[in-house]
């Protein structure tokens, strides 16, 4: 593995929020509170030409520099990294799609412990976030508006009295916040009900959608679920809101995996077992099928119908099976069919040590 | 009175020395060019109101270097009037407001201001709030970082014209960029001074 300067993806271990610890880790993955910020005095990101955009990266990544942020931080300049490197960083929710995607100068900055990253460029020229393990908001802004506070300081940041934080887009500008909340959903989804929860979550100016982001489909029974608003609102009436929706979903997921436990015992119990089966004896497995068995062995944990297997390992098999954490662990590009085979090899490994 | 920079199309703006206000100091340029005299400004770092500095700037791009220095700014092609219905246009960034709805993104942050008439029943629906007006933190006083970030628009400007006097095999100007670059670079954060 050799190209991420300064960053070695294995000898690194996976984001803390991985560790599924924190609170309501049963349904929650994990709390994001991202900020979104714009340098004054240069134009957006879309509309910069090059020289803006890399002097835009000069003076945040000197402005990141100057405060104090963790003991030790991780920059890298994304245009010196290869496409699968750019989308290891993606698979590890380091950076968004569109950054990895765009031209020209951009970067991110991480912590050590993968909670805290800023990238720069993206369609803002900041994107500040934390990600804590299982449903913390308050604990994700509180980090996250230390670092907000702490680049104010050496940043002009575009900002108006009418309408806040300016943004790229009008959806994000007022607190220029918003908090995405990573949830595991097998038994709605099961059962149905999931489109429900959409609804009223739309009707509570919440959106719904799947594990990457916008337009990316919920592999895994993985959903996001996050706050529409951002103007109008303080940022403590939007963690409220959120503090208000979010226990919603999870207990309704939580009376349907007891409803499922208790009155389909049989056909959850096989559906866990065999998932696990699957996962230890297959030859070849895709994305969606690993995903979808270890979203079952997931389930199966948390009802006690699986005791072998921990939260943390299941969580993390569902970052390292991605194509390019398995390519790049590899050393080669693979063929679609040799990634099959080597995510096979690499789930029935972890899941072969979790039973020692 | 044609533009002085396309000399196709009636002159309606007038760009002169507030200060000075005297005819030499004055340009007379139709409102499409503008946008592209200011675009180039912008992109060069230089402030926007019509300042002596400005005025040099301005008679320079229409004399010597003009043709190339508006043709980097734009695909080529021919250059179209804004039709009324895209109005109004940022001063900073060119962004117009139909080119905005097409986007749905902003240009930079002036145009909140530029596009305020406009902005409201947009923003009530996307955040559902009547009426759409911020309610949440603000950033603390950053005393010395406009300094630097005046330093670093001028240097990125420099930069560009660095890299123009070398191509142009201009050493003399080019020396005197690099020596303002290097002052600059060196922390030396007042910006302005001409090299």
């Amino acid at each position: 593995m050799s190209g991420l300067a300064g960053f070695d993806c294995f000898a690194h271990p996976l984001g803390e929020w991985l560790k599924g610890s924190g609170p309501d880790s049963d349904v929650v993955i994990s709390t994001r509170v991202r900020l979104a910020r714009n340098v004054r005095g240069f134009p957006f990101t879309g509309r910069a030409s090059a020289g803006q955009r890399a002097e835009v990266l000069r003076l945040c990544q000197d402005a990141l520099h100057r405060v104090h942020l963790e003991k030790s931080v991780i920059t890298l300049d994304l245009q010196q990294l290869g496409e699968i490197e750019r989308d290891i960083l993606v698979e590890r929710h380091l950076i968004s799609r569109e950054l990895a995607g765009a031209e020209g100068p951009r970067g991110v900055t991480f912590g050590r412990g993968e909670m805290l990253s800023i990238m720069v460029n993206e369609e803002d020229h900041l994107r500040l976030q934390w990600i804590k393990s299982g449903f913390d908001p308050d604990r994700a802004f509180a980090a996250i508006r230390r670092v907000d506070a702490a680049l104010d300081k050496v940043l002009p940041i575009a900002f108006s009295e009418q309408y806040g934080y300016l943004t790229a887009c009008p959806t994000n500008v007022g607190t220029g916040m918003r908090i995405s909340v990573m949830v595991h959903l097998p038994a709605l989804t099961l059962l149905d009900h999931v489109e429900k929860v959409f609804k009223a979550a739309g009707r509570m100016n919440h959106a719904v959608r799947g594990l990457y982001g916008e337009g990316t489909r919920a592999f895994g029974d993985m959903y996001q679920i996050s706050n529409q608003a951002t103007l109008g609102r303080s940022e403590e009436d939007i963690l409220a809101s959120v503090k208000a929706i979010v226990p919603q979903v999870l207990e309704y997921e939580r009376r349907m995996r007891g409803e499922l436990y208790t009155e389909k015992r049989e056909l959850v119990e096989d559906k866990a077992l065999r998932a696990l089966a699957l996962l230890r004896s297959a030859r070849r497995l895709s994305v969606q099928e690993m995903m979808g068995h270890l979203s079952m062995v997931r389930l199966g944990i948390d009802l006690k119908v699986i005791t072998d297997v921990t939260m943390d390992t299941v969580n993390r098999l569902f970052i390292l099976g991605q194509p390019s954490h398995l390519q790049a662990e590899t050393g080669a590009t693979l063929t679609p069919a040799e990634r099959e085979a080597r995510r096979a090899e690499l789930v029935r490994g972890k899941l072969a040590t979790a039973t020692n | 009175m044609d533009c002085q920079c396309c000399q196709k199309k009636p002159a309606h703006i007038r760009v002169c020395d507030i200060e000075a206000n005297t005819m030499s100091e004055q340009f007379n340029v139709c409102a499409d060019c503008w946008i592209f005299i200011k675009r180039y400004l912008f992109d060069h770092a230089r402030p926007l109101q019509p300042t002596r500095e400005v005025l040099q700037e301005v008679r320079q791009l229409l004399s010597s270097q003009e043709p190339k220095a508006l043709a980097k700014l734009e695909p080529p092609g021919e250059i179209t009037p804004v039709p009324a219905e895209s109005l109004p246009v940022c001063p900073e960034c060119g962004m117009t407001l139909a080119e905005f709805k097409h986007k749905g993104r902003f240009g930079c942050a002036r145009d909140y201001e530029v596009f305020a008439a406009h902005l409201d029943p947009l923003l009530e629906r996307i955040h559902d709030v009547t009426p759409p007006r911020h309610r949440g933190g603000r950033p603390a006083p950053a005393p010395g970082a406009d300094e630097r970030v005046n330093a670093s628009r001028e240097l990125s400007g420099l930069r560009e014209q660095l890299r123009a006097a070398v191509a142009e095999e201009n050493y003399e100007l080019a020396a005197r960029l690099r020596d303002r670059i290097n002052e600059l670079e060196r922390g030396n954060l007042t910006p302005g001074a001409n090299p």
